[in-house]
């Protein structure tokens, strides 16, 4: 075999530029997370303005810290560690950049559009189409770049922390893509394809692994190499790696359902969604136990280590955030817990402690070694810590007081449980008012600390020299029989038995009777079978692992096969079963044009961020908002508006409720009429007209989606929109109050008085399941 | 927690192969932790057979009727429930039923009949309810009525699913008190 030696020089430039845009869009993020949190408390801090209200600036801020902050921290984590891992310079140079600037113009685009109130309506996927198919075009570039870089890699063996970034490109991609299918209405506006259930299920799906392979398994892979590298010593355990890896990967993927606990969603998969999460327990404390006892032996240089300090910190928060993730996915926890501010807590112990810090520990670590400079003041890193711990502590202890507390007020009744306790939702709103100022000096004091991080940054490089790293490799030329071909990747014992052991469980659990049984027996044979050949060809197997590791395709096919089972079982059966000819007991009468123009108002102003719209199957929900949400009362929405936070009521049956005139003075200032509110005003609503030439395209669109609009004409579409909206002016007029027919707060009033109507779906003789 | 020995780190035996300088220990998985894994894993064997196929938990829907059902029950069975008109304004007269339902009405009114309880006579959206104009029946226990089940026509709420029969009554007493008892 013929050996030649090179010099490899890396490209680390790219890094530097990803580590700037870190810092930057950090504090950008975090600085948005301080005003919405501001706003919920103080609510003349909206200032009136369409742009500024909390409903189109908390969108931006959970984008902004999902991909722009942790986007652009991880590109700069898996760039520079994977170049070393696999001894070779990223394949291309202008594939980075192309990378690089690509991903800055889709934040910038994002940051402009977002609080303009272009929106889809969806959690973490509020950015319109145009920006969607950007942002699979750069993932699409980073896809190209990494894998070709590890096709030219010099070091066979992929090291556990490639096993995480090759996940999480392959899994972010396919969850994008699936959640991100819409239908264009216009340049700047479509509907998704999914609707009702079937929305909420692909979204949850996409939500919840958004929070798995955007924000943890990258996380994992950076910690995999930079926890070692810092703490100068060995990874506690790789067959731990081996088998935390994989188990993560597969089960994730089948917990989405948890965020839709006690709604309309069926049944079997609110208990998939339960269940699987509390099995994933385990797989994410692996990776918590592999980052903390790596430290073993390097526990001492924590004192004066902020690197080390940052990483143990944030692993440890990982571990709290993994903990509690399970114990909120039980459904009864859940009951109490959902659309409170036990969720956000939840959530900022990851974001906060794990992705926050971990990002600060890599920025600490990779500083001095891109600029070839000692870190300008290690004392204040380590005061960025101790303010920035202080920080989370506030935060997350204030967001679990007050979302347990307003649980209970909430869920609590008087009267031998007969009627609620706290019947007025604003009396529970104002019991945590002080909680919520907390939270705002504890994520000031985070933010205090990342300026500091961003003024050490700035001395730190100021006048220094970037210098990129440089290596000395053999170039090997693979040896045929690494090679694993088709065989040797499907036809051994460990994926064979791994497939058969899913496919029997999913007949166990999702067949009838005579295939249920042969599941489960099946199941059984499949698991004796794989126990005993564990201890008999234990070996074999650890070889044929090694084996794959040289071989990157076949692992990333396996990987996407783990990943892409959980979803397919789940969401096909939903798409094909759970469509308006299978509703049973109640459908949704569809919107007349106006109201489907209010309801597009209601998505531009980001109302689902504090109003749901579902009512669960829960006594407290029912006392307080009636009759609970049928699946069948949601399915045209195109996109699904259940909500996942309330900082207000729950609106599914708000239709009726309240007069017109009540809708209509609540809109221009909610303390019109409920006092201590904390919702924004809307004046513009009351001046802007509402936007009819549009509607002819989205009911097109609409149609096209299977929801039952007649054939009509734009004049008629027109005509139809302005009758409704002249008749609730009159009425207004009647009850003393004027308002133009062609306002948009008439249109949002019709959207708002119709929720809630639903017609009656004779029984079927022969419903199938 | 764990019975593997405690070997000292240095002790342990490393992978051979290193990456850009990381080595790596093979320890065996904690014992603690594989007991988490399959517990969870028993756990779901478990809760799907209990729930999905031999059915033996009820359904989230069956459980809240039965809750229902027991609440609907005890509201059928409150002797405030039972209120003629004779016994209400009697309560109007009377300062305890006078100054709860007060309270009830300061938290759960006056965003539309206004402190004044006189409604749209003082820019609020709801009716006046100190003249002597009765849209839906002046008896007190159309009154009753009308909190109770509310004029959803008019943007009047249910109340009484929400806040209660007792409270609904002291409240309807609070109003009484605004008006004379027709001779």
């Amino acid at each position: 075999m013929s050996e030649q030696k090179v010099t490899i020089q890396y490209n680390d430039r790219i890094v530097r530029q990803f580590l700037l845009a870190t810092v930057i869009w950090g504090a950008v993020g975090m600085l948005v997370g301080v005003i919405v949190a501001s706003q919920l408390n103080f609510w003349r801090l909206n200032f009136d303005l369409p742009w500024l209200t909390f409903g189109r600036l908390r969108p931006l801020h959970t984008n902004a810290v999902i991909f722009a902050f942790v986007g652009n921290m991880m590109f700069a984590g898996v760039y520079y560690s994977t170049q070393r891992l696999v001894k070779a310079r990223l394949a291309s140079d202008f594939l980075s950049n192309l990378h690089f600037w690509g991903w800055q113009l889709i934040i910038v685009a994002a940051a402009i559009t977002l609080p303009l109130g272009f929106s889809r309506g969806k959690e973490y996927a509020e950015l319109i189409w145009p920006i969607n198919i950007a942002v699979a075009l750069i993932w699409v570039v980073f896809a190209v770049n990494f894998f070709w870089t590890l096709a030219r890699r010099n070091e066979p063996s992929l090291y556990v922390a490639l096993w995480f970034y090759i996940a999480t490109i392959i899994t972010v991609a396919m969850l994008y893509i699936v959640n991100h299918l819409s239908i264009p209405t216009s340049l700047l506006h479509s509907y998704p394809v999914f609707g009702g259930v079937q929305d909420a299920l692909v979204q949850w799906w996409y939500g919840h692994n958004a929070v798995a392979f955007f924000l943890t398994t990258p996380i994992l892979g950076i910690m995999y190499y930079f926890m070692p590298k810092a703490a100068e010593r060995p990874v506690y355990s790789y067959r731990l790696s081996v088998v935390h890896f994989w188990s993560l990967v597969f089960l994730y993927i089948w917990a989405g359902p948890h965020h839709l606990l006690n709604t309309a969603l069926p049944a079997w998969l609110q208990m998939l969604g339960m269940t699987f999460s509390l099995m994933l327990w385990a797989p994410s404390w692996g990776g918590m136990l592999n980052g903390l006892l790596t430290l073993r032996g390097a526990w001492d240089k924590l004192r004066t280590d902020p690197v080390l300090k940052f990483f143990a910190a944030g692993v440890t928060f990982y571990g709290m955030a993994t903990f509690e993730g399970p114990l909120l996915s039980i459904r009864s926890v859940n009951a109490l817990g959902h659309y409170t501010d036990w969720i956000i807590g939840h959530v900022h112990g990851g974001t906060l402690g794990w992705n926050g810090f971990m990002a600060a520990g890599l920025i600490y670590w990779l500083l001095p070694r891109l600029w070839n400079k000692p870190l300008y003041s290690t004392a204040l890193a380590n005061l960025h810590f101790w303010i920035g711990l202080v920080g989370i502590l506030l935060y997350v202890a204030a967001m679990w007081v007050s979302g347990i507390s307003q649980g209970l007020m909430l869920n609590a009744t008087a009267e031998h449980g007969t009627v609620l306790a706290y019947p007025n939702f604003l009396d529970t709103l104002n019991a945590i008012r002080p909680l919520m100022l907390m939270r705002v000096i504890g994520g000031s004091l985070y933010l205090v600390g990342w300026v500091m991080l961003a003024y050490n940054f700035w001395r730190t490089v100021r006048g220094a020299q970037p210098v990129d790293g440089t290596i000395e490799v053999f170039v090997e030329k693979p040896s045929a029989s690494d090679h694993l071909g088709f065989s040797g990747t499907w036809l051994n014992a460990p994926v064979l038995l791994s497939l058969f052991l899913v496919g029997f469980s999913t007949l166990w659990m999702l067949g009838t009777d005579l295939v249920s049984i042969a599941g489960l027996i099946g199941a059984i044979i499949t698991c004796v079978a794989g126990y005993a050949l564990l201890f008999s060809r234990g070996k074999q197997w650890q070889d044929w692992y090694e084996r794959l590791l040289l071989n990157a395709l076949p692992f990333s096919i396996l990987t996407f096969i783990a990943v892409a089972a959980g979803g397919l079982i789940q969401i096909i059966p939903t798409v094909l079963i759970s469509k308006a000819a299978n509703v049973e007991d109640r459908l949704q009468v569809p919107y007349t044009p106006l109201e489907l123009a209010g309801r597009d108002i209601y998505v531009r102003e980001g109302c689902y961020n504090c109003h749901s719209q579902m009512i669960r199957t829960l006594v407290p929900d029912v006392l307080r908002y009636g009759d609970y949400s049928r699946l069948g009362e949601s399915i045209y929405d195109h996109p699904f508006q259940w909500g996942s936070k309330r900082t207000g009521p729950d609106l599914a049956r708000e239709g009726g409720k309240y007069p017109d005139v009540w809708h209509l003075r609540h809109m221009e200032n909610p303390r019109n009429i409920s006092v201590g509110s904390n919702m924004p005003s809307y004046p513009w609503l009351l001046a802007d007209n509402t936007n009819l030439a549009t509607l002819p395209a989205k009911i097109r669109v609409q149609r096209m989606l299977g929801v039952p609009y007649g054939p009509s004409s734009a004049q008629q579409i027109f005509d139809e929109a302005n009758q409704q909206a002249k008749a609730i002016s009159l009425g207004l007029r009647e009850a003393g109050a004027y308002i133009a027919p062609e306002k948009e707060v008439v249109a949002l009033i019709s959207y708002l008085q119709k929720l809630g109507q639903s017609e009656p779906v004779a029984p079927k003789a022969a419903a199938t399941r | 927690m764990t019975n593997e020995p405690n070997s000292t780190p240095p002790e342990d035996a490393l992978r051979e192969h290193s990456f850009d300088g990381i080595q790596e220990y093979d320890k065996r998985l904690p014992n603690w932790w594989l007991f988490t894994l399959y517990a969870t894993i028993i756990f779901w064997v478990g809760y799907w057979f209990y729930y999905q196929r031999a059915h033996i938990g009820l359904t989230d829907i069956a459980v809240l009727q039965q809750e229902l059902a027991r609440i609907e029950a005890a509201k059928l069975a409150d002797p405030a429930n039972q209120l003629d008109d004779a016994t209400l304004w009697k309560m109007s007269r009377n300062a305890v039923f006078v100054d709860a339902g007060r309270s009830t009405f300061t938290t759960t009114c006056v965003s539309c009949h206004k402190e004044s309880l006189r409604g749209v006579d003082e820019g609020g959206i709801g009716a006046n309810l100190t003249d002597n104009v009765w849209i839906h029946g002046s008896k007190p226990t159309d009154l009753l009525k009308v909190v109770d089940k509310g004029v959803l026509a008019k943007g009047m709420p249910a109340w009484g699913p929400i806040i209660g029969a007792k409270k609904t009554s002291e409240m309807v007493a609070y109003v009484l008190s605004h008006h004379q008892e027709p001779k």
